[in-house]
C-alpha cells in the first residue's frame, strides 16, 4: 500500500498549482461574491460592511430605474444581435459550402475581424462611424446620401454597436456552421436530392435538421454571451445616448468600480446570472420541443 | 449550368470575404497617412506616405509609452500562457493517470464552474486581488487567468485517449511517474497543448476587461487598454491610434498565417470566443 500512497502524494502535489489557483479565483470569489451581494460594502466609506440581507436585491428590482433600463438595452442587443449572427453565419456556411475552390481562404479571412482585440476593434469602428468625418458617412456622401448619426441617435445606436459585433464574430459562427455542414454525409444529401429534395427545400428538410445539435449550442452559447455585452458598447458609446446602449455588465461596472458599491455590484450580477441561467434553460426547453 | 452556379457563388463569396477583411486593410493604410488626411479622406490609400506615426510610436513618448504596453502585454501573455500549460498538464496528469483520490468529481466541479459567466466573478476578484495588495500589478492580469478550467478540461479530454501501454512500458523500464510526465505524457500531448497554447495566448492578449478594472497606472497597462485609453483622451489623432492597434494586432496576423487551422478548428469546435 506504500506504493498506493506515494502515488497519491505525487498525485497531489501534481494537482497543487492549479488546486491553489482554482480555489483562490474561481470558488473563493464566487463565495465572497454571494456574501457581497447580501452586504452594503462601500469602498469610500470608514466602515465597509454592513449585512442588509436582500435589500440590494430589492433596490435593483423595484426602486432602481436604472436596472430595468440596462436589462432592457441587454435584452434590445440579445434579440437583435441573436437572429442576425444566426441567418449570417448561416449564409455564408453554405456559401463556403457551396465553394469548390477557396474555401479554405474564405474562411480564413471571415475569421480574422476575430483576432482583434475589441479595443481595437471599437476604436476602428468608432472612427468608421464618426458623423462629421467618419468613412461611413463619407461613402454615404459620395453617393450623395444623408449622413446617419450611428452612434448619437437613441434608435440607430444600438443597431450600430450590434453591426461591429457581427463583423467581429460572424466568420467565427460560420466557420462552426461550415463544420458542421461538412459532417453531415454526402449520401444522405445526394438520396434526398434524388428523392427531389434539393435546394431551399433539401435545406429545410435535410440540412438544418441536422445541423439542429450545433445550431442548438451557438444559440445558446451567444446568447450568454449576447447577455454579457459589455465592452463593445462601453468602448463605442460609453453606454449612450441616454443609457440606450448601457447592458447589465456596464451596470454593474458602474455600480462596482464607478460608485464603488461592491455590494450592490455582486447583487446585480448574482441577478443577470439568474436571468442567463433561466433563459438558456428555456431556450433549451423550447428548442428540444421542436425538435422531437 | 452547374459550373456558372458555382462561379457565382464563388464571386459572391470572395467579394464578401473581402469586404470583411476591407477594414483592416483601411486600418493598416491609415496608419501611413498624415493625420490631416485622415480626417479629410479623399482617398483610401495615402496620397502622402510617410513612416512619421510609426516613428512617433515607436519614439516612447511619455504621454502614450505605447513600446512599455507592449512589452507589458508581451510579458502578460507569455506568463500566463506558459503557466496555464505547466497548471492544466500537471492537472490533468494527476486526474487522468496518478487518479488522485477525488480527482475525477474535482473536475466535475472544475467543468461546472467553467459555466459561470465571467461577469460573477469581476467585484469578488476585485476584492480578494486588493487583498493580496495585488491590484495595479501584472500579478492581477496573470494568476487569475490561469484559473479558468478549460486547460484542465481539455488537457484531460486528451491525455485520456493517450493509449496506456506506453506509459506502462516506460513504468516498466524503471521509470518515475514524474519521470513518465515529463518523457512519455508531454510530447504526446504536444498537439493539444499547441492548441491550448494558442487560445490562451490570443485570449490573453486582447483581454480588455481585466487590465481595465485591475490596473490603475499607465506605465502597467496592457496594450488594448493602452490604445482605449489613449484614444479616449485625444479622441480625434485616428492615425496614431490606428497605428498602434495595427501594431497590437499584426503579431497575432502572423501566429494566425501559422497557425490557421488549429486556431479556426479549435474555436470552431469548442464554440469558445472571447
Amino acid at each position: 500500500m506504500t506504493h498506493r500512497r506515494s502515488q497519491n502524494l505525487v498525485g497531489y502535489l501534481f494537482m497543487l498549482p492549479y488546486g491553489a489557483v482554482f480555489l483562490t479565483f474561481i470558488v473563493l470569489p464566487f463565495v465572497v461574491s454571494l456574501v457581497l451581494s447580501f452586504l452594503e460594502y462601500d469602498l469610500t466609506s470608514r466602515h465597509p460592511a454592513t449585512f442588509i440581507g436582500f435589500r440590494n436585491f430589492r433596490e435593483a428590482l423595484f426602486e432602481d430605474r436604472f436596472f430595468w433600463k440596462a436589462v432592457g438595452a441587454t435584452f434590445q442587443y440579445v434579440a437583435l444581435m441573436i437572429p442576425a449572427q444566426l441567418v449570417l453565419a448561416m449564409l455564408l456556411a453554405l456559401g463556403m459550402n457551396a465553394m469548390t475552390r477557396g474555401k479554405q481562404t474564405v474562411r480564413a479571412l471571415l475569421f480574422m475581424p476575430g483576432l482583434l482585440s475589441i479595443a481595437v476593434t471599437a476604436i476602428l469602428w468608432q472612427w468608421f462611424y464618426n458623423e462629421e468625418f467618419g468613412l461611413f458617412n463619407h461613402l454615404l456622401k459620395l453617393v450623395h446620401l444623408p449622413g446617419v448619426p450611428w452612434l448619437s441617435n437613441l434608435h440607430v445606436a444600438m443597431p450600430s454597436v450590434v453591426l461591429m459585433t457581427l463583423w467581429w464574430t460572424v466568420g467565427g459562427s460560420a466557420a462552426v456552421l461550415l463544420t458542421g455542414l461538412q459532417q453531415i454525409p454526402a449520401q444522405i444529401t445526394e438520396a434526398a436530392a434524388l428523392d427531389g429534395a434539393n435546394g431551399w427545400r433539401g435545406f429545410w428538410m435535410i440540412t438544418l435538421p441536422m445541423l439542429k445539435p450545433v445550431l442548438l449550442f451557438m444559440v445558446v452559447m451567444n446568447t450568454i454571451g449576447g447577455f454579457q455585452m459589455f465592452t463593445q458598447s462601453l468602448l463605442l458609446t460609453t453606454g449612450g445616448p441616454e443609457m440606450a446602449t448601457r447592458g447589465v455588465v456596464q451596470l454593474i461596472y458602474d455600480t462596482a468600480f464607478g460608485d464603488f458599491r461592491l455590494g450592490y455590484g455582486a447583487a446585480i450580477s448574482w441577478l443577470l446570472f439568474i436571468m442567463i441561467a433561466g433563459f438558456s434553460f428555456l431556450q433549451f426547453r423550447i428548442i428540444r420541443r421542436f425538435s422531437e | 449550368m452547374k459550373t456558372a452556379r458555382s462561379k457565382i457563388i464563388w464571386v459572391i463569396m470572395v467579394a464578401t470575404a473581402l469586404l470583411f477583411i476591407a477594414p483592416l486593410i483601411v486600418m493598416a493604410l491609415t496608419s501611413f497617412k498624415h493625420e490631416s488626411e485622415v480626417l479629410n479622406p479623399e482617398a483610401i490609400i495615402p496620397r502622402h506616405w510617410t513612416m512619421s506615426n510609426f516613428r512617433y510610436v515607436l519614439s516612447y513618448p511619455e504621454e502614450a509609452p505605447f513600446v512599455r504596453w507592449l512589452l507589458n502585454s508581451v510579458f502578460v501573455s507569455t506568463t500566463v500562457t506558459l503557466l496555464v500549460l505547466v497548471f492544466s498538464s500537471m492537472a490533468a496528469y494527476a486526474i487522468t493517470r496518478l487518479r488522485v483520490p477525488g480527482g475525477g468529481r474535482m473536475l466535475g466541479v472544475i467543468v461546472v464552474t467553467m459555466m459561470l459567466p465571467a461577469q460573477l466573478f469581476l467585484v469578488p476578484v476585485y476584492l480578494i486581488l486588493s487583498w493580496f495588495h495585488w491590484l495595479d500589478t501584472a500579478a492581477a492580469l496573470i494568476v487569475p487567468a490561469t484559473a479558468g478550467g478549460f486547460g484542465v478540461f481539455m488537457m484531460c479530454a486528451f491525455m485520456k485517449a493517450i493509449p496506456r501501454s506506453i506509459e506502462e512500458a516506460a513504468l516498466i523500464d524503471g521509470c518515475s511517474p514524474v519521470g513518465v510526465f515529463l518523457h512519455v505524457n508531454l510530447p504526446l500531448s504536444a498537439p493539444a497543448m499547441a492548441t491550448l497554447g494558442i487560445f490562451t495566448f490570443i485570449a490573453s492578449w486582447n483581454d480588455f476587461i481585466n487590465p481595465l478594472v485591475f490596473i490603475d497606472s499607465a506605465r502597467n497597462y496592457t496594450l488594448p487598454l493602452g490604445i482605449a485609453l489613449y484614444q479616449g483622451s485625444y479622441s480625434t489623432e485616428y492615425a496614431l491610434t490606428l497605428t498602434t492597434s495595427l501594431l497590437a494586432t499584426l503579431p497575432l496576423i502572423v501566429m494566425f498565417m501559422f497557425f490557421q487551422r488549429q486556431i479556426i478548428e479549435s474555436m470552431s469546435s469548442t464554440g469558445l470566443k472571447d
